[in-house]
């Protein structure tokens, strides 16, 4: 989580990591960089919900068992964002995973923060 | 690392989320007493359709205290689409007995909010709902009190009608 990565000009903090992605945190832009499925996204905090929202909406158990379903395709669209994903059922299971432990990670945050720096300093 | 979601946002997002639930129940209660005074429009009791009418108001106006304060503290309040309002009562009574149940099942999710809110030591919003609390107060002791009327008047002759000139009558006055 303290694992600084250098980049030209922005500072990135890793925030968690799978083998399948990685979400990585810039302070000074105040967003967050998520590497999956072959490209870097930048979301700002509303996208970020946004994306939290149409991922953990998506009924996966339903997904499994509805066989007709066509395509096994699903497309994540966010308003007013940049960024679209066309993921396999088994992306989506990923990437899902990605996220929660994204925002585990950042409750973390969140805790050490309110326990520590904001009450001492 | 810097906290960016907390430096956005105040609430978390269990509490976000049940504030957007209450909101919903909120409109659910106006939407309620909305369609009460429609039917007691039509039943010719004139003086519950009007007391009805400015519940009906008062609800609208919890739901958008709500709503503002979601939206004050960074969150984002969601609003809610109202559906299977009830047309038709049984009864007179009826409707005085939906209102009561109404009003204490707010009471209770009231309540469940601020258990939350106490558990993550989110003082805030507690004393938000504070405001809310004493509003029940007053909101089921007038459903109770309106409900009471039945008993007290009696239904028979034109106890209906005694009944429906005094529910406009029923004022909470206690200052504790
Ligand atoms: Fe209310
Ligand atoms: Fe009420």
């Amino acid at each position: 989580m303290q694992q600084t990565v250098s980049l030209p000009k922005i500072n990135f903090t890793e925030v968690f990591s799978t083998k399948n992605g990685a979400i990585y945190q810039s302070d000074s832009e105040g967003c967050w960089y998520i590497d999956f499925a072959g490209k870097l996204a930048r979301f700002d905090y509303r996208n970020l919900l946004k994306l939290k929202k149409a991922v953990y909406q998506i009924d996966i158990e339903d997904l499994l068992l509805n066989s007709d379903k066509s395509a096994d395709l699903e497309i994540i669209f966010i308003c007013a964002c940049d960024h679209c994903y066309v993921l396999s059922l088994l992306q989506i299971i990923k990437l899902k995973d990605l996220l929660q432990g994204t925002f585990t990670m950042l409750e973390l945050n969140h805790i050490i923060f309110d326990r520590l720096h904001r009450i001492i300093s | 690392m810097k906290d960016i979601i907390r430096v956005k946002c105040l609430l978390s997002s269990d509490v976000e989320t049940l504030l957007n639930q209450q909101i919903k129940k909120e409109a659910h209660s106006s939407a309620i007493y909305l369609s009460m005074a429609s039917w007691c429009n039509r039943n010719g009791y004139d003086f519950s359709a009007d007391y009805f009418f400015k519940q009906a108001e008062e609800e609208r106006q919890h739901q958008l205290k709500i709503y503002k304060y979601v939206l004050d503290m960074g969150g984002t309040s969601i609003s809610p689409d109202i559906t299977n309002i009830k047309l038709e009562y049984n009864s007179f009574r009826e409707v005085f007995e939906d209102a009561l149940d109404q009003e204490i099942s707010v009471t209770q999710s009231l309540k469940n909010i601020a258990a939350r809110c106490q558990k993550e030591q989110d003082f805030i919003t507690l004393e938000f709902l504070n405001w809310f609390f004493r509003e029940q107060r007053e909101e089921e002791f007038k459903a109770r009190r309106a409900l009471e009327l039945f008993e007290v008047i009696g239904e028979e002759g034109t106890g209906r009608w005694q009944i429906d000139k005094h529910v406009g009558q029923i004022v909470y006055s206690s200052e504790a």
